[in-house]
């Protein structure tokens, strides 16, 4: 009877220990874009595990149904992640609704923002704008760049043919009128080749709005009044309309039919030698030198988004946030925390990532890490992003929509702009902007 | 030897148990319980609930909870031209998607519709695209369709000398792509259904045709067609209510471009609801698509009724 009852207590201990160290394992998953950041990020969450005992998953997520899945799961009020990286463009919507955890204290002890480009800052972490609330840190410092063909640009028949019918040298160009000119150079149906590739689905994410804006502020334009948040007169000025007329111009020299490009089909024209330039944005930028899938793999290098009047770069990019509904904060900001070490970060950085961290990027051993770094050494000082409020998605929508009927000749380059600014009145009087 | 531990048939300790003590219209209750709770959770309790939010100001995005606005969600949707612009293309695509759909259907039942070798193997490679996920079809013709590496211009440029074609970004192409995909998936519908009522026709009334040489136009008028006019209607019925509240086609082929020119009304929707986040304004739009539905199966189901009749 005794040896019974010390038997029982003996399982009950192992039990109860049992139990206590189940409930101590951690695991914290984190959604993304499938794509090969969250791979990395992934692998290189390992030593964050060797390091706490905390476990780190992913749950990749296909670009175009990632907006729509996580904020799916935030309304239903219970998410399946502890970590996400939203676009910079949702931290609103997303911090409206009540989706994400407020670090402004935590940000403000273990943060240095100098250390970070001011638009990561603003557009990853903090909102509203000048707030001093944060939600997340900076992690991927993406931004829209553009890519090309160096066989064709180095090719001395090429240059002279170039130098006699334009009066310049062919090279990387550097404002967009010089990239009309190259593209223009380049169109050859014959040969079924294009000048260059861009994005142009009338889709709000991943569409025309992300590349076009980047030639929109280089033209001088701009979305609204930051302060009012009145859009006639700005986005329909006369600079906003020149940028318009630019870019539906600029579709002469697109590949047939590329009115519906996004990522997919602006990398796969750029891997088969449909064109001479491409824009995109540049964290997509392995499978363009990858051999396995790019057919010019060897003959592909980088540039900035040129300038025109000023010169604007789009922001992409994602920051690191947790779901308001985790029930592992503690745990998702021990991750927060060991992301933003410097030594995280080179390794980040040398696994051909982007970082957001100045001492990283100004680091000349950052250009060796990856070809496009030194394009995202150029772009950062540049870099300026769009709406962050909860409308963007509609008025994104709406300017993509409309830009693509342009394009595709349903209305001039100036009645769009018109009726975009006027959509995009229409909606943020609906939101009570104007109030 | 069952219900008595010491194996005796005890009749009273059976007529005892709770099943024997329900009543059979308490059995029958019983038995209509589990779906009678599945069907209120699932089909009218949200059906209920997206009636009120349309009624409503709401985000489900948001913390805050539903206002009450009376039919201003109605009311703006009926003065938008975008909307109206949506319901003109989903009457389009309905239009030449059940159309095509119902005559190319139909061609094919009759030429199945006789005994030849290999049959039953062409009958089942015709119903095959109905098997597959639309979205995976419609994956499939974006890449035929595609304008540069697409293999439909490839042919066509081959054989034919033709131009590119931008089939899936063209104002004039892209809605007739969104409507030859669903053709290839659904006009095996129409081939099943035509068949069914094909093989229901009596032999001997062909038979009796033959002997009066009557015509072949006159036996698929007078024989054929009155046989299977009501199973073709209902074909049509179910094609037309499954057309209007077609979406993924459109998802995967276009994602609504050019423009928004091939945006129908359920695609439209989705993004007030998913997108947009409007969730009020969502509702009110799916109650009015699904009058129109209702509607139309109604005037569908009258002329049913009078075929019947007849």
């Amino acid at each position: 009877m005794k040896k019974l009852a010390w038997l029982m207590v003996l399982c009950l201990v192992i039990g109860l220990w049992g139990s206590i160290a189940l409930a101590e394992e951690v695991t914290l998953t984190i959604t993304w874009a499938a794509w090969a950041p969250m791979d990395t990020l992934i692998a290189l969450a390992e030593e964050f595990t060797a390091e706490t005992g905390i476990k780190v998953k992913g749950d990749p997520v296909p670009w175009p149904q990632y907006h729509d899945k996580v904020f799916t799961e935030f309304a239903s009020g219970k998410t399946s992640f502890d970590i996400v990286l939203p676009d910079s463009q949702w931290l609103g919507e997303a911090v409206v609704g009540g989706h994400l955890v407020d670090i402004t204290d935590w940000f403000n002890e273990k943060v240095k923002k100098e250390d970070f480009y001011d638009t990561f800052i603003s557009s990853f972490c903090e909102y509203p704008d000048g707030s001093g609330k944060y939600y997340g840190v900076p992690a991927l410092g993406d931004f829209f760049g553009m890519s090309y063909r160096t066989d064709l640009f180095n090719d001395p028949e090429e240059k002279k043919a170039f130098q006699e019918k334009y009066g310049y040298e062919l090279k990387v160009p550097e404002t967009w009128s010089q990239l009309r000119d190259i593209a223009e150079f380049f169109t050859r149906p014959e040969k079924n080749l294009s000048g260059v590739a861009l994005w142009q689905a009338p889709i709000p994410t991943a569409g025309l709005t992300d590349e076009f804006l980047a030639c929109f502020w280089s033209f001088g334009a701009e979305l609204w009044d930051p302060a009012t948040k009145k859009v006639k007169g700005y986005l329909n000025s006369e600079a906003g309309k020149a940028a318009a007329r630019y870019w539906v111009d600029l579709y002469k020299f697109c590949p047939p039919g590329s009115a519906n490009y996004s990522m997919d089909e602006a990398n796969t024209a750029m891997q088969q030698g449909l064109v001479a330039m491409m824009g995109t944005y540049l964290a997509f930028y392995p499978g363009l030198v990858d051999p396995d899938l790019s057919a010019y793999w060897d003959k592909i290098d980088f540039f900035p988004t040129p300038k025109e009047k000023d010169w604007y770069v789009q922001l992409g990019g994602q920051g690191l946030s947790i779901s308001a509904y985790t029930p592992h904060k503690k745990e998702a900001l021990m991750f927060l925390e060991w992301w933003l070490r410097p030594e995280t970060q080179w390794k980040w950085a040398q696994a051909g990532m982007f970082s957001c961290m100045k001492p990283v990027v100004e680091d000349d051993k950052y250009l060796e890490c990856a070809p496009v770094n030194k394009v995202a050494r150029a772009s950062y000082p540049h870099l300026k992003d769009y709406w962050e409020i909860p409308q963007y998605n509609e008025m994104g929508t709406v300017m993509a929509e409309i830009l693509n009927a342009a394009v595709l000749g349903k209305y001039t380059p100036d009645e769009a702009m018109d009726l975009i600014a006027e959509k995009h009145e229409e909606i943020l009087e609906r939101a009570g902007y104007y109030k | 030897m069952w219900g008595s531990p010491k194996g005796e048939i005890r009749l009273g300790e059976i007529q005892n148990t709770w099943a024997n003590r329900v009543s059979d219209k308490g059995m029958l209750y019983l038995f209509l319980l589990p779906t009678f709770i599945l069907l209120l959770f699932l089909v009218i309790f949200p059906l209920i609930w997206s009636l009120y939010l349309s009624f409503c100001d709401y985000s489900a995005n948001t913390a805050n909870p539903p206002v009450f606005v009376g039919i201003r969600n109605f009311s703006f949707i009926f003065q938008q031209k975008e909307v109206w612009d949506r319901f003109i293309v989903t009457g389009k695509f309905v239009a030449m998607a059940v159309i095509v759909e119902f005559f190319l259907g139909f061609f094919i039942a009759m030429l199945l519709n006789r005994e030849f070798y290999g049959k039953s193997v062409l009958t089942t490679l015709f119903i095959l695209p109905m098997m597959f996920s639309p979205a995976v079809i419609g994956k499939f013709f974006r890449f035929m369709m595609d304008t540069n590496w697409g293999i439909i211009n490839y042919i066509l440029g081959k054989l034919f000398g033709m131009p590119k074609i931008a089939w899936t970004t063209s104002y004039e192409y892209a809605l007739p792509s969104i409507v030859i995909a669903d053709v290839w998936i659904w006009t095996p519908f129409i081939v099943l259904l035509s068949l069914a009522g094909l093989s229901s026709v009596p032999k001997y009334l062909y038979e009796a045709a033959d002997v009066d040489r009557a015509s072949g136009w006159f036996k698929f008028r007078y024989i054929t067609l009155p046989y299977v006019a009501p199973i073709l209607l209902l074909a049509v019925l179910f094609r037309t209510m499954d057309a209007f509240r077609f979406f993924d086609l459109v998802y995967v082929i276009t994602e609504g471009g050019p423009g928004y020119s091939t945006q129908i009304v359920p695609f439209y929707i989705y993004k007030l609801a998913f997108s947009y986040w409007h969730t009020g304004r969502s509702c009110a739009l799916a109650y009015i698509l699904l009058i129109i539905i209702i509607a139309l199966s109604n005037i569908y189901i009258t002329y049913l009724n009078r075929l019947r009749r007849a």
